[in-house]
């Protein structure tokens, strides 16, 4: 928590707790460990072996022929390397980088702006609303989907039919999905909706720590709501803010499942990959194991090369304690 | 102490969760008296019937042996194959598109079967058997085809004058224009055909001596740059402009030609002979099918045999259980019932003479190459046809270079 | 002072509406797939969209629940969430209490840990997972995903909680230790009350999740008796010939139920965390 936290005044006890701290030191200094302990031993028995397995994969050469025999070849670096000297890797890199700044942007600021408003709703507009968002977010995935297909379906979609209606232009037979700009921008709409209650409501329940009492002192004073976000929200937010800004950055980086239903397998081509698609062709479509696993290694590392600013910053957060 | 009570809380979570895990560990696993069967989930809603009854003629010649039908669906059934083969625990039985077949043949993931002993093996319908085969061993055994049929609406047919049923393309696609003169809403089509539903396409390049690729001494060449090819992309581009408002860039399940149909937005649409069943209640009455002419009058244009093989995983540990099964559910009387759900039976000699049938007389395959698979993958050939139909490129440039892209991916090693 | 309270009536009406427009745009979907789900056949695909089906009909309804396996499915579903919301939120909390509470040497590295598990492309983990899995006869069984699921839910749940708990001065709990409180009763005194709304959040993510979780479920489970309701739902869409539109939409509104419910059984935890003032103390 920052220095100038509001309820930094409950720190004058904090002196007197600090004998306490003397007595069973041996006993504390185990007990993080043991807390840690139960998720350790869950992670490291499901996942150990695998990361293992996909490291060892990377180096070899791992087709279907090798799956079958249950044994690869070594070929070094070699799968990095293609996978490094492929021209489609890199435009493919650059596209889901655009595509993962502009959902996260979109996902965060629509996502405080509706926690900020469930706030200042009414009780029963605000039970609404977030029984609403809970709706969209118990819709699985692969129906919403269909559903976004349905409604911007070139022969008669429901988004052609009213902006027609509304005489925005000609849109009879408009076809949503025969640009690349186009057919991002469709996922982009259905991912920021799908991901808008889980960051609305995770916020909002954020904002339940915001001490009341501070908020309505500094409206007393007259404050500006935007000195007030400012000021009082937006400290107790950051750490949630950063989490979800680094999750996101994660989630978008590696969606799959949205960008290639909506898009259909048949209109995927090397101009429109993003990121785990290009893993997908390449890995199973293919049944190039090795090469897919380099290229899970790679992802992994740029993802973590997006998300290092936000993740330093969150484990300063903590330190900071 | 204070401590110690948290301390305590995780070790019960350790515990909890290691309980849990150690309880459940007791599977069930396959015994040697059990097989499992993987069928797409088209046979639970179509015909698990037919599978019962191949199973129940199964126990009855091996009593005390169980046969797991698991159902698989189009989209994944091959990754879950592909887990199963690096793992174990996979299927007895599995059943394959026969696109799908090649890749898994040249790996060795199937065991070889004894052709012979399979009913109707002497008169399996060609195309099916070839998929099963490799290097002169057979590996699937055809399980059921599905050809090509127009669909249409013979009341507006009527309407629009037209008496007899096309025999070439041509006279389609004048009757096209009659149809379209007395339906002038915008958007309809007088024959739906998606801009890339490659294999409509491929049929008119068959149909004109045409070909996608080809072996030549060990080495693929593509052929669609070939005289006879760029006819016949021709003649279907004309068809298509003449014929269909579908999107240019679109595939044949977006949206489903046959809910542009029911829409009664098409007069009639090409694709697999089960459309019929989903035209809508207000067209149901008067829709009807026929085979699709090709240019030559009183030839039909090749269509393309879609079906299904049935394999042996060369990870199985009860191989001749397995093909046991198979020859019950491959039998001529379990064939018999297929074909009484709509379906081609995969023996010449019990094919009748439904439109669906008389279809799949001269028909056409893609290449059995290791890796076709990933040209239809790749969607090489659906994105030439939107080239072409958009005009993006000339026909001989964008079937050039798809040409060479399918001879490069068929030639890696 | 009634012109200011006008005005903040004025306020909130504003404000109301806001949320209802915005509710309106974000249902929108949701109420396609339920209308859909009621209308028949010839209204779900013709050209001119049919806003409410003025003459409902039943028979999808009836016809995803006759679908064969759908009780047992929605049991599997049911047990396998619940085991791994349950136990993931407990052993979550504990770690994530050692993160915001504790610095110990390796601190940094678990940190890393967690955040790097969730980088992993899943996609690359379908086949070992699978194969470590088998070896310990875990596949075709719901134990086996269960401590899959565990995996992917654990490090999210662990990150958010210790946000959570960060945002709740240390000073509280060290307060109350000094009034003789115990580490246990403070945990359930102050920390519990508090981290409500953080919990709740976390689990209705962790339901929702692995509720909708499809690929790993798909993978592992092969039994048509033993999977998950979304694979259940995948058999729709998994043949290649025509897609019963109305029963899937049925099907998905079924299967949204729960999580409503359970939403509906927590929300007025997130609700009270507010109301409640949560440091107001």
């Amino acid at each position: 928590m920052p220095e100038s936290s509001p309820i930094a005044a409950a720190g004058t006890l904090l002196q007197t707790s600090r004998r306490q701290r003397f007595r069973g030191r041996a006993l504390q200094q185990s007990t993080p460990y043991a807390l840690i302990l139960p998720v350790l031993v869950v992670i490291g028995l499901v996942l150990g072996y695998p990361l293992y397995w996909l490291v060892k994969l990377s180096t070899e050469r791992y087709g279907l022929f090798e799956l079958i025999r249950h044994a690869g070849s070594s070929v070094g670096l070699h799968n990095y390397g293609s996978v490094l000297h492929d021209s489609v890797f890199w435009h493919t890199l650059v596209r889901t980088v655009v595509f993962t700044a502009v959902n996260v942007t979109a996902t965060i600021v629509l996502g405080t702006l509706l926690a900020l408003l469930l706030v200042r709703v009414s009780t029963v507009v605000r039970l609404l609303l977030s029984s609403g968002l809970v709706l969209v977010w118990s819709m699985p995935v692969v129906v919403a989907v269909q559903i976004f297909y349905w409604m911007t379906n070139f022969q008669n979609g429901v988004v052609n039919y009213v902006l027609t209606k509304l005489h925005a232009g000609n849109f009879f037979q408009h076809d949503w999905y025969a640009t690349t700009f186009s057919q991002l921008g469709l996922v982009t709409v259905l991912i920021v909706w799908g991901a808008l209650p889980f960051v609305v409501i995770t916020l909002y329940a954020g904002l339940a720590q915001v001490p009341h009492d501070l908020v309505e002192a500094a409206e007393v004073d007259g404050a500006r709501p935007w000195r007030i976000f400012l000021d009082i929200t937006l400290p107790i937010l950051r750490p949630i803010l950063l989490i979800l800004t680094s999750l996101s950055i994660i989630w978008d980086f590696g969606v799959f499942t949205q960008p290639y239903l909506l898009i259909g397998q048949s209109k995927i081509t090397s101009g429109n990959y993003l990121m785990s698609i290009y893993l997908f062709e390449e890995g199973y479509f293919k049944s190039d194991f090795g090469r897919g696993a380099a290229i899970s290694i790679l992802m992994l590392l740029m993802v973590a090369a997006l998300s290092v600013v936000y993740v330093r910053k969150m484990v300063r957060i903590g330190e900071a304690q | 102490m204070k401590r110690r009570s948290i301390v305590a809380l995780s070790i019960v979570a350790v515990v909890a969760a290691a309980v849990t895990a150690a309880t459940s560990g007791a599977t069930k696993k396959a015994t040697a008296s059990s097989i499992t069967v993987w069928l797409q989930v088209d046979a639970q809603s179509g015909w698990p019937d037919v599978v019962a009854a191949a199973s129940q003629k199964f126990q009855s010649d091996h009593s005390g042996t169980t046969v797991n039908v698991q159902y698989q669906n189009w989209g994944d059934h091959l990754q879950k194959f592909d887990a199963t083969l690096a793992g174990g625990g996979g299927p007895d039985v599995i059943e394959m598109g026969n696109t799908e077949m090649t890749k898994y043949m040249a790996a060795g993931a199937f065991s070889a079967l004894d052709k012979s002993t399979f009913e109707n093996s002497s008169t399996w319908l060609k195309g099916l058997a070839a998929s099963g085969a490799f290097g002169g061993k057979t590996y699937g055994v055809p399980y059921y085809a599905g050809s090509r049929v127009v669909t249409y609406r013979s009341d507006l047919f009527k309407k629009a004058g037209i008496s007899k049923l096309p025999a070439t393309t041509a006279q389609y696609m004048a009757d096209a224009k009659k149809l379209l003169a007395k339906n002038k809403q915008k958007g309809f089509s007088p024959v739906y055909i998606a801009g890339t539903d490659w294999y409509v396409a491929m049929g008119f390049v068959f149909d004109y001596g045409g070909g996608i690729a080809q072996q030549v001494s060990g080495k693929w060449k593509g052929l669609l740059s070939s005289p006879k090819s760029l006819a016949g992309l021709a003649a279907y581009k004309s068809f298509y402009l003449a014929t269909s408002r579908a999107s240019k860039t679109t595939d044949e399940t977006h949206p489903n030609p046959y809910d542009v149909y029911a829409q009664g937005e098409a007069a009639s649409m090409i694709g697999p002979s089960w459309f019929s069943c989903c035209v809508g209640k207000k067209y149901t009455g008067a829709t009807a099918q026929f085979v699709m002419p090709g240019h030559v009058k009183g030839q039909a244009i090749p269509g393309f045999l879609g079906g299904s093989d049935l394999a042996v995983p060369a990870t199985s540990s009860s191989k001749a259980l397995a093909a046991d099964w198979i020859k019950d559910f491959t039998s001529a009387a379990s064939e018999k019932a297929l074909q009484a759900k709509g379906n081609i039976p995969n023996s010449t000699s019990l094919l009748g003479a439904s439109v669906n049938e008389r279809a799949a007389a001269r028909s056409w395959f893609v290449p059995t190459a290791k890796h076709w698979v990933d040209v239809e993958n790749g969607n090489i050939l659906r994105n030439m046809l939107a080239q072409i139909l958009t005009g993006k490129l000339s026909i001989r440039q964008a079937a050039s270079s798809a040409g060479d892209n399918i001879a490069s991916v068929l030639n890696q090693p | 002072m009634s012109a200011r309270h006008r005005g903040r009536r004025a306020r909130q009406a504003g404000w109301n509406t806001v949320g209802l427009a915005v509710f309106a745009v974000m249902v929108f979907p949701v109420f396609w797939m339920i209308s859909t789900a009621f209308k028949s056949n010839d209204q779900i695909v013709s050209l001119k969209p049919t806003w409410f089906p003025l003459h409902p009909t039943l028979q999808h309804f009836g016809d995803a629940i006759h679908k064969p396996f759908f009780w047992a499915d929605v049991k599997n579903s049911l047990v396998v969430v619940s085991v791994t919301v349950a136990i993931s939120i407990v052993l979550a909390f504990l770690a994530a209490v050692a993160l915001a509470r504790y610095n110990f040497a390796g601190r940094k590295l678990f940190v890393v840990l967690v955040i790097g598990i969730q980088m992993l492309p899943q996609a690359g983990l379908i086949i070992p997972l699978y194969v470590v899995l088998a070896r310990y006869h875990q596949v075709n069984a719901l134990t086996g995903l269960i401590i899959t699921y565990m995996t992917f839910v654990l490090p999210f749940s662990v990150w958010t909680l210790r946000g959570f708990l960060i945002g709740i001065p240390k000073e509280l709990e060290e307060a109350a230790m000094v009034d003789g409180s115990t580490r246990l009763g403070v945990f359930m005194k102050i920390l519990l009350p508090l981290m409500g709304p953080g919990l709740v959040a976390t689990s209705v993510f962790a339901f929702i999740t692995t509720w909708n979780e499809y690929i790993f479920a798909r993978v592992l489970l092969s039994d048509q008796s033993k999977q998950t309701v979304t694979v259940w739902l995948s058999y729709f869409l998994g043949s290649s010939r025509h897609t019963d539109w109305g029963a899937l939409m049925a099907a998905s509104t079924l299967t949204a139920i729960p999580v409503v419910v359970f939403f509906l059984l927590v929300q007025r935890r997130i609700a009270f965390g507010l109301t409640a003032g949560a440091v107001r103390g």
